[in-house]
């Protein structure tokens, strides 16, 4: 996917703007947050959980060579095809060979983020073959041609009006304002798709090293229908992916669909493993898993490696406040939130998506529901500091930098500016707030006071006071 | 051609990246979780209940004689006009057929659902287990087994023995051993989704009620 | 008027006030305050005039090289023992949780960083943690709901301190924000930064705020109160922005932060 990361300050102030979005966001991820703090309320073992969860993954990550030569022995042992793409194009090359020699005109998809970041629709499509996305959100996006905007419900910003009105002008439905009838409408175009399509695609949440397991999560049920039916099955997947062993399953599905909505379970989980054995009443009679590096060898490699441990269930983007307030798409690439701040510049270059780890108020709310304790607000505060050595911040900020610590340097001098401080405002404003800063920090006024400075500091008033003595 | 040194120059990248050589055998270093605790086999029955309850779903506990007209009767509220099963399911079988009376039903096949049959169906499986921590039914591809009626169908209903009712998600993969079968399906629920104004509906793209019957 | 303390009022509690560049610039009464406070418990309270600024401001925006500066010029403001105490946990976390990120490549600068880190608390948590104060003695009066700043909460993990010491002060009529620690959009450089997306969070925050009926809303950060004030005062809602350690040391009170603002005057 081309990202737009570099353009978040406009793509936010037009998601500020957006007023169905802003409706649409305030109360999904209200509501998400609400179902997640009920469920872990309800799970006792929810923080040892996540201690454990966060071991384990840390653990696979310094033996990943171990833990994916594993799988992907298993996997093969059980009749799965196992591809490694190092690059976006790479793998859409693969997917695209793969569909050609299967024989592919129809594919089926459920939802993958590792598929967004390799444009897998795009290329796939370019080379003749249609993808039909089958989780309802994205088929709903994918209908009105945009990008999903967040990677639980990528249709959070679309009202049932105008879905309606995209399935009248796509599929040719009486318009309807029934939820119900909407999701009937989109199930019946979506079963024939099933039906017919030559391959199913999906993600994978997990990766199961110990039996060669690929294991899907997922509520409406799509994850399984283009698993099982389609006589080919092609997974795109992170190599960060992997847990050593189906035992270790079980911690994971106890945080993922809790973190995500609130569920002790999703309705589905499907644990596949290989291609389909002989005598079996279903199944693909073959089984692609394509393992994409694209950029994380590299992550691994640095002081970011803990970013790997990312189960993608979306806690981190619903418990932000900034995303609250601009969504997914302002984000400008595959991942958005805390987890998209931090991601997105180690995957497509800290240059193109400078703004992002900038756009948090380091609150922390990301850090404290991260089922597998991704450290993300020392992550941003890691790569703001890259951006200073990678020469990405403006001379102005560094001008201002400097001036600001050559003061800060000796108490006087910064007595002394304080003591100028408080007369020109008295002389101003009088000592009353002051309504309109200069650039650089003209926004701060736009709507809101900044205070007036002391008339006298309180260095100097408790000299006064007290006498030097400290 | 290009597969294999790709995946040779990934591995190299990876320990790289690793400061090590390359490892082989990829066996865990953690521990191994502590054994789970099991409540009584009638309790957690019981937990089954509650957990696929607080969900959606429906457990039936009575005995057929009473149980048959309670489910004809969800079946019908349902909508639902078909009834199929796998052929090689005894218990199934004798379940659907045994609704008959209840109905107005038909039996139909996989085949037929499969093939585009416009009636609202209900789908007839024995599972493998039940899984009280999550009030979840697992059904595999085990011994050839079908998974097309808790796939395709309007309504799953699930016939689970008792005693297949595990505590925990661990003791439920430990059924399969070392060797899973191509499909293992764990279902927590109706298909669901929230994709539009986040409301909740059933049915997005599987059955919108799951019913499971315990003998 | 007696105080409930764990600690012996005449036995005086050597404690560093580190009152941050915010009080000392613009709110010297908030400093003063801290001071009452202190003092009314038995510390002897020294301020160390050499102080000036953490360096937070620079350390969040990634400059560390300036922020290094700042911080060294912190730790040698505060040599040898006993608490450091301050009106921030925004402040405090910075020295405990972002010092040693600055200095994890310089070993001796590091183990100095985390004895000075030690010695550091946010005012309200050493009342109750170290001083075991139950009863602050504020004679403050009015309806008070509380914010809890990020850095406090998150960073510091102190969540009751603050609530446990309104709630004793008789005059209080506490009240809980819905959402209390969804945070007020400051987040220093952030704010300057991205003003529009940090203005619609402090906007929620200030609905949060007025849905309470408060007259007050305090917290224990002049960062976040300086936003939520911002905006209070251009609206010209009738509540105003008062810090903790203004409440807990009760009148005579100086003028509260709000009471400049157009609208409350």
């Amino acid at each position: 996917m081309q990202s737009t990361a570099h353009l978040f300050a406009r793509n936010a102030q037009k998601a500020l703007a957006d007023k169905p979005l802003q409706a649409a966001l305030g109360r999904a991820t209200g509501r998400f947050l609400h179902h997640r703090a009920e469920a872990v309320a309800a799970f006792p073992g929810f923080e040892e959980a996540r201690e454990r969860a966060s071991e384990i993954k840390t653990e696979t990550l310094a033996r990943l060579d171990e833990h994916l030569g594993r799988f992907i022995a298993e996997a093969t042992r059980r009749g799965a095809v196992v591809h490694v793409a190092r690059d976006a194009a790479q793998a859409r090359e693969i997917a695209v060979r793969i569909a050609k020699e299967e024989g592919v005109a129809l594919a089926v998809k459920s939802k993958s983020m590792a598929s967004e970041e390799i444009s897998l629709n795009l290329g796939l499509q370019q080379a003749g073959v249609e993808v039909v996305e089958s989780d309802l959100g994205e088929y709903i996006i994918q209908l009105a041609g945009e990008p999903p905007s967040h990677i639980i419900a990528p249709a959070v910003h679309k009202t049932r009006e105008e879905i309606s009105e995209l399935f009248g002008r796509k599929l040719g439905e009486p318009p309807t304002d029934s939820i119900p009838a909407l999701v009937a409408i989109a199930r019946k175009h979506l079963r024939a798709r099933f039906l017919a399509a030559g391959m199913g695609i999906s993600g994978a949440n997990f990766l199961v090293a110990d039996t060669g397991s690929l294991v899907l999560v997922t509520n409406e049920g799509n994850g399984r229908m283009g698993t099982v039916l389609p006589r080919v099955h092609l997974a795109v997947a992170g190599i960060e992916k992997v847990i050593p062993r189906m035992a270790d399953l079980p911690t994971f599905l106890r945080l993922l669909p809790r973190s995500a909505s609130g569920q002790p379970l999703s309705s589905y989980v499907s644990i596949l493993t290989g291609s389909r054995r002989e005598g079996d009443a279903e199944g693909p009679e073959r089984m692609h898993i394509l393992l994409l590096d694209c950029g994380r060898s590299a992550i691994l490699e640095g002081k970011y490696r803990e970013v790997l441990k990312c189960i993608r269930c979306g806690a981190c983007l619903n418990s932000c406040p900034v995303y609250q307030s601009v969504g997914g798409h302002a984000y400008g690439w595959v991942y958005s939130g805390p987890i998209g701040a931090v991601l997105t510049p180690l995957l497509v270059g800290l240059p193109e998506a400078a703004p992002l780890p900038d756009a948090s108020t380091l609150c922390g709310a990301c850090g404290e529901v991260c089922p597998v304790k991704i450290p993300l607000p020392d992550f941003l505060l890691e790569l703001r500091s890259d951006a200073r050595t990678q020469g990405l911040k403006t001379p102005g900020e560094i001008a201002g930098m400097k001036g600001y610590a050559g003061v800060m340097k000796r108490a006087g001098l910064l007595e002394a500016l304080e003591r100028v401080g408080g007369l020109l405002a008295q002389f101003f404003t009088k000592g009353k707030p002051v309504e309109g800063l200069p650039y650089p920090f003209s926004g701060w006024t736009e709507r809101r006071d900044f205070p007036a400075a002391a008339a006298q500091p309180f260095r100097k008033q408790w000299k006064n006071r007290r006498g030097v003595r400290e | 051609m290009t597969g294999v040194d790709e995946r040779e120059l990934l591995f190299r990248r990876l320990s790289a990246a690793l400061g090590r050589r390359a490892g082989t055998g990829g066996a865990p270093s953690l521990a191994e979780e502590p054994p789970p605790v099991s409540g009584g086999g009638a309790d957690r029955a019981e937990r089954f209940r509650q957990a696929l309850s607080a969900v959606g779903g429906v457990v039936l506990s009575d005995p057929p004689e009473e149980a048959l007209p309670v489910l004809g009767e969800a079946l019908r509220a349902e909508g639902v006009a078909a009834l199929f099963f796998p052929q090689e399911d005894a218990g199934a079988r004798r379940l659907a057929e045994a609704l008959i009376p209840f109905g107005p039903f038909t039996l139909t096949t996989a085949e037929e659902v499969r093939g585009g049959n416009p009636a609202l169906t209900a789908g007839f499986r024995t599972a493998d287990a039940g899984i009280a921590e999550t009030g979840t039914v697992v059904e595999s591809s085990r011994g050839g087994g079908t998974l097309l009626p808790g796939l395709l169908s309007d309504v799953h209903v699930a016939l689970l023995p008792a005693g297949s009712i595990v505590e925990r998600m661990d003791e439920a993969f430990a059924i399969y051993a070392d060797d899973p079968p191509r499909n293992i399906s764990l279902i927590s629920g109706p298909s669901k989704t929230a994709d539009i104004e986040q409301t909740l509906t059933v049915g997005a793209h599987g059955p919108r009620k799951i019913i499971v019957l315990l003998v | 008027m007696t105080y409930t303390t764990g600690m012996d009022p005449q036995r005086s509690i050597p404690v560093s006030l580190f009152f941050t560049c915010l009080a000392d610039a613009f709110y010297p009464r908030v400093a003063f305050a801290a001071v009452t406070v202190l003092e009314r418990f038995g510390a002897a309270v020294r301020v160390p005039l050499s102080q000036t600024c953490c360096g937070q401001p620079a350390f969040n925006s990634g400059n560390r090289k300036e922020a290094r500066a700042m911080a060294r010029k912190f730790l040698l403001s505060f040599p040898g023992e006993g608490y450091i105490v301050t009106p921030s946990g925004s402040c405090a976390a910075m020295v405990k949780h972002g010092y040693p990120v600055l200095f994890r490549d310089e070993p001796r600068t590091l183990a100095l960083a985390h004895a000075v880190g030690e010695r550091v608390y946010e005012l309200s948590q050493f009342l109750v943690e170290v001083l075991g104060v139950t009863d602050p003695g504020s004679d403050f009066a009015g309806k008070v709901t509380y914010h809890d700043s990020c850095h406090l909460r998150r960073g510091l993990g102190v969540v009751e301190a603050p609530r446990t010491l309104l709630r004793a002060v008789p005059g209080v009529e506490f009240v809980e924000m819905e959402e209390s620690d969804r945070c007020c959009g400051f987040g220093g450089v952030f704010s300057v930064k991205y003003p529009q997306i940090s203005c619609r969070m402090t906007e929620q925050k200030v609905e949060r705020i007025l849905a309470t009926g408060a007259s007050w809303v305090t917290s224990g950060d002049l960062g976040c109160l300086m936003n939520i004030e911002g905006m209070l005062s251009r609206v010209g809602y009738p509540v105003k922005a008062i810090h903790l350690a203004e409440v807990l040391a009760g009148t005579p009170a100086s003028p509260s932060p709000g009471a400049a603002g157009k609208g409350t005057s």
